[in-house]
This record gives structure tokens, C-alpha cells and sequence, in this order.
């Protein structure tokens, strides 16, 4: 009994050494990113906009379909949901107020940083760990050629740029397609629906949402990089590497997202 | 200061708890082909790592192109990782680049020549490892002995003084095997470059080698001319020289010992 307490004990504290070393990890490539934005040109490294342009094809635009997609429908379900529950008071006329700020302050940023963490950050865990079990990570240290200005930071750039902008698409469409129920079911206009949203939308609520993608935007990439640099085993390795980033960077996501909300709305 | 491409002076290293290279000495003269042989488990791909800064070992001093790569700033370093190529083993291409932007990346990222010369440079190399033609393809496109030969291509691009090749012919059939030991002479002979190769096989380790490093259980056993290599009267060389597993000559009750489980004495602090 005894023996089987200390050897959870053995795990737990193995565990806990192992987050605070990958958290470590995180923070140091965090600050090699920034250093490398800011030094690359004097050290004749210089972070390449091509680079930078591909992730963000990859990121932002190729993202579009999917993100239009679950926008709309969040959108309408929170326009049905909200008449629904608003109808018991009889205040289903108030429902443009509810849908604008849970959707540009919560669905919207929440939605497009865990699509983005299953899309994007898992690739990214993906691509980093089948580059270190193929030697490529190790030439491109050999050569000279910084890994984290080469391969991090161009990812870490077009995500943090990304992330927010397709948060704004985000909110347009959900806004658009709760518009559009809004309109039908309580017989108004969508004039009138777009009257009303600019009237209770404020700038303050839009940045709200904006900022924790920006936050998301850094979590996600940290995550997939981290899992994906610490990838051991082969194939099977990376797999398994890529699974733990998106459970990581979604389950970061969430939390982020309370203590941001916690924070800043209270 | 010596007239040393690579200097190693009691190079000690640990994974853990193991000791993996036991007081390493080694000396890679200006422009000879270094061979470090040993069998699996000897340490060779260690030392290796080492010498490319990859690991910092537990204590002893390497100092390549004259300066000690554990103790330089990261610019330095960085600067002599321009002046050094490495090929290895499993190629080590960038799998999203073609065979031709591959071979330009440290033209493009250490250089300020325009394209044209990168195309003209990059063509040459390919030209040299018999791959002309071939700049368009995906690394996934092509053979084992041609990945070889680009990451060759690539690892000579800066015309480097000095050039490390882990396992050059280790996967290949005997012929395009005998075919990259060529091109790693003309290489030398072309561009009077040193080279340091790491190989477990005989044939190829005896055909390029100056000289010869053999590695044992992490330990240098000897380092000399392949002549004297070959005539050494050292049993473990022989072995190694001879295909010879140290098996045949275990003790029959050690072996009993193994087979039921039990620890040897010094177990786990061996590779």
C-alpha cells in the first residue's frame, strides 16, 4: 500500500517536472521568437515575408470555408436559442443584444481558436516532429540556420495576424446569419437588425474578442511547437505528439478564455 | 595553435547515467579524410553529435577550425556553421523543399547573391554528385543513394574547409555504396577539404580513410593509418575487422546469468 502511495507520488512529481520543464521550453521560444523578429536583420537572419505569407495562405485563407461555415450555423443557433429563451419574458425583441456580445465576445474568438488549434496547430505539431525524427531539424542548426527563426517564427507571426482577422470574419458572419433568423422569425427588418447591432455593439466588445485571439493566437503555435520539438518514436511518436497539441492547445484555449473574461469583464 | 582542423581533448559524455564516450582524444588534420569506425552502440553517432555542437558534452574541450564550440557566442558559432558542411545519414533534406532549393538554402540564407548565381551554384554542386537535372524534384522523389548525394551536394554548396558525413554508404547496394566513397575522394581531392566520416562499414571505412578512428563502447581504441589498422594485434580491432561478435568469446556462465535475468556486475553504466 505503502509502496503503490510513493509510486504516485513518483508519477505525480514526474509529471509536474515535465510541465514545468515544456512550460520553460514554451517561455524560452517565446522569447527566441521575439528575439529573432527583432535581431534577425542585424545577425543577417532575417525572418522571410514569403515564409511568413506561405503559413498565413495556410492559416487565414484556406481556413475560410470551415470558419465561414461554423460561424453561420453558431450564429443562427444562438438566434434561435436566444428568441427561445427570451420569449418566456416576452423580450425576444431584446434578442439582437444577447447574440452581438456572445458572439463577438465569446463564440466567435472561442470557435475560431479551437478550429484553428485542430487545423492548423496540430499541423504544425505534425510537420516540427516529422522534421526532428527526419534529421531536418538538425540540419538546419548544422547549416546555420536558426530552427525557431526559420520555422517558428513564420508561424508564429501569420497565427498572432491570422487569428484575430479570421475572428473578425467570424463575427461578421455569425452576426449576419443571426440577422437573418432574426429578421424571419420576429417579421423586422435586417436594416433594422443592423440598426440595432451598431447600436448595441461597442468598440470595447469587438477588441474584447480580438485580443483573446491574439492570446489564442500565441498558445496555439507555443503548443504546437513545443509537442512537436519534444516528439521521440518515429511515426508512432508524432501521432501521438500531434493528438496531445490539440488536447493541449484547446484545453489551454478554454482556460485562457475564463481568466480573460474573469479579468477584464468584471 | 596546431594545424588541427579538429582537436578533442578528454571528451567525456553521459545520457543519463550512462557513460556513453569515455575520455575522447582525437586529433583531424588540415585536409585528411578521418574515418570513426566502430560497431552499433560504439558511440560513433555520439561523437559525431558532439562535433557538430548537436550535444554538450559533460567536460572535455572540442575545438573545430580552431575554436571551441562550447565555449563560442552563438554568432561565432554560427559564423563557423558556414565554413563546415554535414551530410547525414538519412540526408536530412528539407521534405517541403525541391532537391534544387534544398541545395540553395544556405546560399539564400548566409549569402547576398542573387538568384541567378544560387541557380548557377546550386546546378554546379548537382553537377559534381551526378544529379544534374534532377533540382525539381521532392526529396520524397528520389532514391536512397541520390538523397546521398544531394545532402552532399548541399553539405559542399559553401565550398566548406571542412565536411562531416554520418554513414555515406550505410543502406545502399556495394555499387552506388563504392560510387559516393568516389565521389567523397574527388571531393577531397577537388576541393582540399577535411573530412570527417562515420561508418560501420569496413569496406568503405578502408577505401576512403588517411587515417582511422576506431571506437569501442564509447572508448578510442586506436586512431592510425588503415595500414596499421588492419595489422593491429589488438583482439577487439580484430573483431571488428572481422566480423566478429564479441558473443562467440563470452563465458558460457555469463551467458547462462543473462539468459536468467541476472544483473552483471557494471550493468547499466555500459551502452
Amino acid at each position: 500500500m505503502i509502496g503503490r502511495g510513493i509510486a504516485l507520488l513518483d508519477r505525480l512529481g514526474r509529471a509536474a517536472m515535465r510541465g514545468v520543464d515544456e512550460f520553460g521550453f514554451g517561455a524560452a521560444l517565446l522569447g527566441e521568437s521575439v528575439y529573432w523578429l527583432v535581431m534577425g536583420r542585424r545577425r543577417r537572419q532575417r525572418v522571410r515575408l514569403s515564409a511568413v505569407a506561405a503559413q498565413a495562405m495556410e492559416i487565414g485563407i484556406q481556413a475560410l470555408p470551415i470558419i465561414t461555415m461554423l460561424s453561420a450555423t453558431i450564429g443562427m443557433m444562438l438566434a434561435i436559442q436566444g428568441i427561445y429563451t427570451l420569449r418566456t419574458f416576452g423580450a425576444e425583441s431584446r434578442v439582437t443584444l444577447g447574440v452581438a456580445l456572445s458572439s463577438v465576445r465569446e463564440f466567435s474568438p472561442l470557435i475560431t481558436g479551437i478550429l484553428v488549434a485542430g487545423r492548423s496547430g496540430s499541423a504544425l505539431a505534425a510537420r516540427l516532429g516529422t522534421m526532428r525524427i527526419n534529421q531536418e531539424i538538425d540540419s538546419l542548426t548544422v547549416m546555420g540556420i536558426s530552427p525557431v527563426r526559420y520555422l517558428v517564427v513564420p508561424a508564429l507571426i501569420s497565427m498572432v495576424v491570422m487569428l484575430p482577422l479570421l475572428t473578425l470574419w467570424a463575427d461578421i458572419v455569425a452576426l449576419f446569419a443571426a440577422g437573418l433568423y432574426v429578421a424571419a422569425e420576429l417579421q423586422t427588418s435586417l436594416a433594422a437588425y443592423g440598426d440595432e447591432l451598431l447600436d448595441v455593439l461597442k468598440l470595447n466588445d469587438l477588441m474584447h474578442g480580438l485580443a483573446k485571439a491574439g492570446i489564442f493566437a500565441v498558445l496555439v503555435t507555443v503548443v504546437g511547437v513545443v509537442n512537436g520539438a519534444s516528439v521521440t518514436g518515429g511515426a508512432e511518436g508524432v501521432g501521438r505528439m500531434t493528438t496531445r497539441s490539440v488536447v493541449h492547445a484547446i484545453s489551454a484555449i478554454i482556460v485562457t478564455d475564463m481568466i480573460f473574461a474573469f479579468m477584464v469583464t468584471r | 595553435m596546431s594545424g588541427d582542423t579538429i582537436e578533442v581533448e578528454h571528451l567525456h559524455s553521459h545520457f543519463g547515467p550512462r557513460h556513453i564516450l569515455k575520455d575522447v582524444n582525437l586529433a583531424v588534420r588540415d585536409g585528411e579524410i578521418m574515418v570513426i569506425m566502430g560497431g552499433s552502440g560504439s558511440g560513433k553517432t555520439t561523437l559525431l553529435n558532439h562535433l557538430l555542437g548537436l550535444l554538450i558534452p559533460t567536460s572535455g574541450t572540442i575545438r573545430v577550425l580552431g575554436q571551441d564550440i562550447n565555449a563560442i557566442d552563438p554568432v561565432a558559432l554560427q559564423s563557423l556553421r558556414t565554413r563546415t558542411g554535414v551530410a547525414f545519414q538519412s540526408g536530412g533534406l528539407l521534405s517541403s523543399l525541391t532537391v534544387g532549393e534544398n541545395i540553395a538554402l544556405p546560399l539564400r540564407e548566409h549569402t547576398d547573391l542573387d538568384e541567378t548565381t544560387i541557380g548557377i551554384i546550386t546546378r554546379l554542386k548537382l553537377e559534381v554528385v551526378s544529379l544534374a537535372g534532377f533540382e525539381h524534384l521532392m526529396p520524397a522523389e528520389l532514391s536512397g543513394g541520390m538523397i546521398k548525394r544531394a545532402a552532399l551536394a548541399r553539405a559542399i554548396v559553401t565550398d566548406p574547409r571542412l565536411l562531416f558525413c554520418d554513414e555515406p554508404s550505410a543502406g545502399l547496394d556495394p555499387v552506388v555504396a563504392s560510387a559516393i566513397d568516389d565521389l567523397i575522394l574527388r571531393l577531397r581531392d577537388a576541393m582540399g577539404m577535411s573530412m570527417v566520416v562515420v561508418t560501420h562499414d569496413l569496406d568503405s571505412a578502408f577505401k576512403i580513410a588517411d587515417r582511422i578512428c576506431v571506437l569501442d563502447k564509447g572508448e578510442v581504441l586506436a586512431l592510425d593509418t588503415v595500414d596499421a589498422i588492419r595489422k593491429s594485434p589488438n583482439v577487439r580491432i580484430q573483431n571488428l575487422l572481422n566480423r566478429r561478435t564479441e558473443e562467440a568469446e563470452v563465458d558460457p556462465d555469463a551467458y547462462l546469468r543473462r539468459l536468467l535475468g541476472e544483473k552483471e556486475k557494471g550493468e547499466g553504466e555500459q551502452l
